[in-house]
């Protein structure tokens, strides 16, 4: 039991350097004295580090909200940034906002992100994979962030959205990069440029399929609007387009990211992987318990309240450490190994309760396509060390930036990438008359 | 055995469609989880206490 005078206090932010260098170890002392712990860093939050007391915050978006409300329109809540950004004005889509409206925008977006739906995808997710490694497979060289892992689910994302799949170029580089620019890098003022810039071609796209509608997602939300325009207001749809751009385009990159990183050393799992049954989708869990890509989401208490037996009060400021809980020893023996066949696994990488990450489904398949293709190609790969780039600041995403290898070069298999782009393209632009 | 699931807590994580294929089944719309019947066959009984064990929102119930 927590109160006001008993809180354990720590030293903690998750996008400090020291975070990112003690990253997963860094959750077992605070969690060892408390499941919930409270730090004077950003403000001042509470931080959820137990797999058990994790559950039961999650199952109460009542008590615990996602709003952002930077113009004070409600109750000027924070969102679930952590600190909340600096001169943002908008709120991130419908991870932003609490249920009943935030059910309103997944009802629309779920048809699409369902497994069935999904596998719908999964010829082009693979057909672009192979096209990507077709690109470097002469070479011996790869980088597997630029070559595969940032290319093939920003085309996916396009696909869904009804976007020009050429047109992921445009969203590629602002969607990485507002994420690992911290605000004190002197590139920063580019990146929040750029990201303007990104918002203002969405609200464009946004325009443009109310009066020519292509079938996707952003068809999607504007018949929703046609029905319930306060609800599925234009503000709130470029806001919930940039979320799925982000959710779709960094997270299963930093997932395959750090797959490829540590199968680099282990040439036995990586056959395992191609050879045993059931293995890859274990594993895939496994990953993604492991790294944790988005790796936590933050919430603002909505009245003095007691969940778990821990004390909090209105207007306080929680991060679900997501990335800490699936560390939990309690609920994963050997918390710090990957062990690919782990199950049951518990763990709480795509979130919890309501805000479920939409897109698990689409992230799972595309990431499963995407190693499978690099592990039948590029059987032999090695990660170059020194070429290694991490994000500087992981506390968001918990990615790499540059993840460069070599292998034997091997020949070409299909035709190049533009070509493949262009080919689904057709197929999509047939399938909508 | 039998088991349900709870569809207020279900979230659609789809792991117990991965422990116990065919005693779960998952919605076109938005892929959460039900069942096929509420009675468990014997040769599947320990596929269905994993994916009780894995469901992250706890939303599966066992009776023996």
């Amino acid at each position: 039991m927590t109160t006001a005078d008993e809180r354990v206090v720590v030293g903690f932010d998750q996008h400090s350097t020291e975070y990112k260098a003690g990253f997963p170890e860094i959750g077992h002392p605070m969690r060892a004295r408390c499941p919930v712990v409270w730090s004077e860093e950003n403000g001042g939050y509470w931080i959820v580090t137990g797999r058990e007391l994790i559950g039961q915050l999650a199952k109460r978006p009542d008590l615990l909200s996602n709003d952002h409300d930077p113009t004070g329109k409600r109750r000027g809540y924070g969102g679930v940034a952590i600190p909340a950004p600096v001169g943002g004005s908008t709120r991130g889509g419908f991870l932003e906002m609490d249920p009943p409206e935030q059910l309103d925008f997944r009802r629309v977006l779920n048809p699409f992100l369902s497994p069935a739906a999904v596998e719908r995808w999964r010829p082009m997710v693979a057909e672009l994979s192979a096209a990507c490694l077709d690109e470097v497979v002469e070479s011996g060289e790869v980088d597997f962030v630029d070559d595969v892992a940032n290319i093939v689910p920003a085309v996916l994302t396009m696909g869904l959205l009804g976007l020009p799949l050429d047109d992921w170029v445009h969203y590629c580089e602002p969607a990485h990069a507002t994420v690992y620019t911290p605000p004190q890098s002197p590139d920063h003022p580019r990146v929040m440029e750029m990201a303007m810039q990104m918002a203002f071609r969405l609200a464009g796209e946004l325009e443009r399929i109310k009066v020519e509608p292509r079938p996707g997602m952003i068809r999607a939300l504007v018949d929703a609007q046609g029905d319930d325009p306060a609800t599925f207001n234009d503000e709130d749809l470029v806001g919930t387009l940039l979320l799925l751009i982000g959710g779709g385009f960094d997270t299963t990159t930093a997932l395959t990211s750090h797959a490829l990183h540590w199968l680099d050393s282990r040439p036995d799992e990586r056959r395992r992987l191609l050879d045993e049954v059931g293995l890859l989708d274990t594993a895939t869990e496994e990953f993604v318990r492991f790294a944790t890509p988005a790796q936590g989401g933050g919430r603002t208490v909505t009245t003095d309240c007691e969940i778990g037996g821990h004390r909090f009060g209105e207007g306080d400021r929680l991060w679900m450490a997501y990335a800490l809980v699936n560390h939990d020893p309690e609920a994963f023996p050997d918390p710090d190994e990957i062990v690919l066949d782990r199950f049951p696994n518990r763990h709480a990488a795509f979130g919890l309760g309501v805000h479920r990450c939409i897109g698990s489904n689409l992230a799972r398949m595309s990431f499963k396509t995407m190693l499978t293709e690099v592990l039948r190609r590029l059987p032999d790969y090695r990660v170059r060390e020194d070429g290694i780039v991490r994000y500087e600041d992981i506390g968001t995403i918990n990615g790499y930036q540059h993840l460069p290898a070599t292998f034997t070069p091997g020949a070409r298999q299909g035709p190049p990438l533009d070509e493949v782009v262009a080919a689904w393209q057709r197929t999509l632009d047939a399938e909508t008359v | 055995m039998r088991v349900t699931v709870d569809p207020d807590v279900c979230q659609g994580h789809t792991l117990c469609a991965l422990a116990a294929p065919g005693v779960f089944l998952l919605r076109e719309d938005d892929g959460h989880s039900y069942v096929a019947g509420p009675e468990v066959l014997p040769e599947v009984e320990e596929a269905v206490r994993k994916a009780a064990a894995t469901c992250p929102e706890g939303a599966i119930s066992l009776e023996e």
